[in-house]
């Protein structure tokens, strides 16, 4: 896992992209489906990127201090 | 279609997408003049053309087509007035819409027909209202004349029988008196009957004067005016009237009154006034000069007078005499109001298509007075912006619109080459149409320039769903706006009303912004302030040590939570510390992104507008500056992050140094470039690398600042030196058309603009500009953690809500916790949906908003344009409901 699965996914956020460019060539309005379908892609990807990288290795790890210990 | 490769993927010039606005021009039409109307009346069916004022310098009143405008008022006045009657009466409209007569091109006879018939109508209603209402105040006054008789009579009988009590003397004077038969027997009831005035502070004094006026009528047996006024008065005004008559006739008078049972409507007042208590009176006064100041005293509060004879039969006949007109009024009365139903019922049959026709041809001779009427030549000239894409749609509007005129002569369709700016045509539908519309409310996007709409339109709702993240407030929300949507021609009618308004245009709007905010709720791993656990958790908490008080630490194991934040964050106690972070640094890099998206979108326009001189010399600078300092700032966000900082080489020992602050890093890349503190130096070649980038930021100023105005200095001289001025671009000569007899020339000269290169006005403009963007850089980087501050405080919130209110509910013990549960999730639910999904919605929407039409406009949106508006009959027909 790690960093690598960030990257080997972006790519692959980019090639869906790439391939929405001509997926939509029979609706009356493409540039509006490519659009959409291409910040969608891109905002959830990179949403889902940062937050996987900032968990990757972290600097602080949780406390609590209520846990439940089962005997 | 053939198949397009990637250099087509560009927008052609005549697109319908929303990237740009369409392509419009400019058209003059050669209409006939017999086929006008029709014409006119086609094209508003059709909404697709704008027409422009050529008559522009002639003031209403001196337009050709004045007077049909006119007559159309002076319907619609007719058809108000009807309207309104129809709606006091209570009478049903059928909403009987005849579209064929509406929708189709209407002849003269039939305007006239419509006309006479709407006259005859309301010719007729006008009638019979102001027989009605003369009737009616002739009803009232009969009703009070006979309530004032009824009373009257009884008064008169009263003071009788207490002067034969009093007096034994006068009492068989009193029997003799006519007066002591009592018309109606009415019961003494203490309530109703009152007598104020002498007859209680000084009781005898009157019954000697009632019974000396007796006697003198008796002894002299002839009917002496014994000075009496009667009549109605409100009941409420009859203290004040024996006040005012007591003080100004000094005592020398006596009022009696009875109340009367039942309201009746005051004449004074407007139709539909509530009927008031009244109440009759009499005052007693002798001599003509009190008797006189008596009655001003009455009619001026208000009191109606009636004349009522001292004589019992005559009162008997009188009586009669009135309840036999009163029948008889009543009669025609009734009468009236069954005519004016008829009446209104055939109208009400029609009034909705008579309004809709009356609207559409007023809307039409507005047009036409915008037209240049040429009288002569019996033709008239119009000019108007349309769609290039939409001109096949008018020319067969045209055509349809000869043919129901029955005329061979066709209108000609002329497009006219212009350098005027056209009015924005920004195609959308409806699910477009709520994006597009909270960009132009900001500014509507100049002709031909890149729309920030169709970016908006996943940006807007992804920026909001960052700060509302929350999967079941996201379901909910999403919930409501597929309702909308579904439902959304059932619910067509909340597009009128005030309130619903905003929510049923911006459907689509809260159903994407729902969607991603359900997206990000997971991510965020949030579900109404609890936390999932779908995959496999990355930390493990000790299960050997623990309870109550005791601090746990958690321990990392191998993988990482594969989508979104780790659910044992949610039970730590510093959770805010690892996800105030995250947020914040994530916020950071979106926004960098976001403003960069922003700034690419000025290649577009400047690839249009052909001024690539804006390519180069503002698009490439603005893009490294901003790169070399928060781009940099990004790359280290992403590199700390990457980087493993407790990890051990073979020896055990601690690879890298203690993770450094980026904030540090950032401030003194600028207080001490070129040195790195060894202690906080992430990379080799950090120091250099950021001195480079720093001096590439310096050197992008004085690129913006000064290379563009130089170069259009310099171009400017190389024109004026081979001698041409400026040419004025903007005499238009139309030829003429052909078919028509003639030649038509107009040739139409705008004002020659003076030569207009002002190297200190560009200069200033220039580096307003670079100053504004260098700034800008930084505060609308900071701004962009506005992100993480609502979605911080919609979690926070989010748990308090759970916290205090639901889960204290589900803790406590005793026979009554179902019903504290019940109650607590209700309260729970409402708070949910009322503080967190209404109010930090709108938050949410507010700030998403702000960054979109600062930070993410300024950087390439010109937004100057003129929306365009075609004429349309559903948009007048629309406006019209509206102002109802």
């Amino acid at each position: 896992m790690g960093g690598a699965l960030v990257f080997w996914i972006g790519v692959l956020t980019v090639g869906i992209c790439f391939g929405a460019l001509f997926m939509f060539r029979s609706k009356t309005d493409p540039t509006l489906w490519r659009t959409c379908t291409i910040l969608s892609f891109a905002s959830c990807y990179l949403m889902w990127g940062l937050t996987y990288l900032a968990q990757l290795h972290p600097i602080i790890v949780p406390k609590r201090d209520d846990l439940r210990v089962e005997l | 279609m053939a198949s397009r490769s990637w250099a087509h993927a560009r927008p052609r010039q005549k697109t319908t997408s929303i990237f740009r606005s369409e392509v419009m021009s400019l058209v003059q039409l050669y209409i006939p003049s017999d086929v006008a109307r029709y014409t006119v009346s086609q094209l508003g069916e059709l909404g697709l053309v704008q027409f422009r004022d050529l008559n522009a310098e002639v003031t209403a009143f001196q337009r050709s087509f004045v007077n049909d405008v006119r007559r159309f008022d002076e319907i619609e006045r007719k058809l108000r007035y009807l309207r309104a009657q129809i709606d006091l009466s209570g009478v049903e409209v059928y909403d009987f819409f005849d579209s064929r007569f509406v929708s189709t091109a209407r002849g003269p006879r039939d305007i006239d027909d419509m006309e006479e018939r709407i006259a005859a109508h309301e010719g007729r209603v006008q009638r019979l209202a102001a027989a009605y209402k003369e009737m009616h105040a002739n009803h009232i006054e009969l009703i009070e004349n006979m309530h004032v008789l009824q009373e009257v009579s009884s008064l008169f009988t009263e003071i009788t029988g207490r002067q034969s009590q009093a007096h034994p003397r006068s009492g068989s004077i009193a029997a003799a008196s006519p007066d002591a038969v009592p018309l109606l027997a009415r019961s003494d009831t203490a309530a109703s009957r009152r007598s104020i005035g002498s007859m209680d502070a000084a009781g005898a004094f009157d019954v000697e004067l009632g019974a000396s006026a007796a006697a003198a009528a008796a002894a002299t047996g002839r009917d002496i005016n014994i000075g009496f006024i009667s009549g109605v008065i409100a009941r409420d005004r009859i203290a004040t009237l024996e006040r005012v008559l007591w003080r100004s006739l000094r005592g020398n008078m006596f009022l009696n009154y009875v109340d009367i049972e039942a309201p009746i409507q005051d004449n004074t007042a407007e139709d539909g006034a509530a009927p008031v208590y009244k109440s009759a009176f009499i005052v007693f006064a002798h001599g003509d000069s009190l008797r006189d100041r008596a009655t001003k005293i009455a009619e001026s509060l208000g009191a109606t007078l009636y004349r009522v004879d001292p004589r019992a039969e005559r009162r008997q006949e009188d009586l009669i005499d009135t309840m036999s007109r009163l029948d008889d009024l009543r009669l025609i009365l009734d009468n009236n109001a069954v005519a004016r139903a008829n009446e209104l019922a055939a109208v009400a049959e029609h009034i909705t298509t008579w309004l809709a026709v009356v609207r559409k041809e007023k809307a039409t001779y507005h047009a036409l007075n915008l037209f240049n009427h040429d009288a002569n030549r019996n033709c008239l000239i119009a000019e108007g912006w349309c769609a290039a894409n939409d001109i096949p749609a008018i020319q067969s509007a045209l055509h349809l619109a000869t043919e129901d005129a029955g005329s061979t002569v066709p209108t000609v369709l002329h497009e006219l080459r212009t350098t005027k700016q056209p009015p924005t045509f920004v195609r959308t539908n409806r699910f477009t149409e709520g994006f597009q519309n909270i960009v132009d409310a900001y500014g509507v996007p100049k002709a031909g320039e890149v729309n920030p709409g169709l970016f908006t339109i996943i940006t807007f709702p992804f920026l909001f769903a960052l700060m509302f993240g929350d999967l079941g407030h996201g379901f909910l929300m999403t919930l409501c706006a597929a309702l909308l949507c579904i439902y959304e021609k059932k619910l067509a009618w909340m597009a009128k009303d005030e309130s619903m308004r905003m929510f049923y245009s911006g459907r689509y709007i809260v159903l994407l912004m729902g969607i991603f905010s359900m997206f990000t709720g997971f991510i965020y791993n949030d579900i109404f302030s609890r936390a999932m656990s779908v995959f496999a958790s990355g930390w493990a908490w000790p299960t050997t040590h623990g309870g109550e008080g005791v601090i746990v630490e958690a321990t990392k194991l191998a993988h990482t939570y594969a989508v979104g934040i780790d659910p044992a964050w949610h039970h730590a106690s510093n959770s805010l510390l690892f996800t105030n972070s995250y947020k914040m640094k994530m916020s950071i890099v979106l926004g960098v992104i976001h403003m960069t998206l922003g700034i690419c979108l000025q290649v577009p326009n400047a690839l249009h507008f052909k001024k690539r001189i804006n390519i180069i010399h503002v698009f490439v600078p603005q893009l490294i500056f901003l790169f070399s300092i928060f781009g940099y700032l990004v790359f280290t966000i992403i590199f700390k992050w990457s980087t493993d900082w407790y990890a051990r080489d073979a020896a055990g020992q601690l690879t890298h140094i203690s993770p450094p602050s980026l904030l540090n890093m950032l401030i003194y890349m600028f207080l001490s470039p070129g040195s790195v503190n060894e202690s906080e130096r992430m990379f080799r070649g950090q120091a250099f690398l950021q001195t480079f980038l720093l001096l590439t930021a310096l050197v992008c100023v004085p690129w913006m600042l000064l290379v563009k105005p130089l170069i259009m200095r310099r171009e400017h001289r190389k024109i004026t030196s081979e001698g041409y001025g400026r040419i004025s671009s903007h005499v238009r000569v139309s030829t003429e058309a052909d078919g028509m007899a003639g030649a038509i020339i107009v040739a139409e000269q705008e004002e020659m603009q003076a030569d207009d290169f002002d190297f200190a006005d560009i200069m200033i403009n220039q580096s307003i500009h670079t100053i504004e963007f260098c700034l800008n850089s930084i505060s609308n980087t900071a701004s962009y953690l506005r992100l993480w501050a609502l979605s911080l405080a919609h979690a926070q919130l989010s748990e308090v809500l759970w916290s205090m209110i639901f889960l204290p509910t589900l803790k406590i013990t005793g026979s009554y916790k179902p019903f504290a549960i019940m109650f607590g999730f209700a309260v729970w639910f409402v708070l949910t949906f009322g503080i967190l999904i209404g109010m930090e919605g709108l938050s949410a929407f507010l700030h998403a908003l702000r960054l979109h039409w600062v930070e993410f406009n300024n950087k390439f949106y010109d937004g100057t344009g003129v929306k365009f508006e075609p004429f349309s009959f559903k948009a007048v027909l629309d406006e019209a409901d509206d102002q109802q």
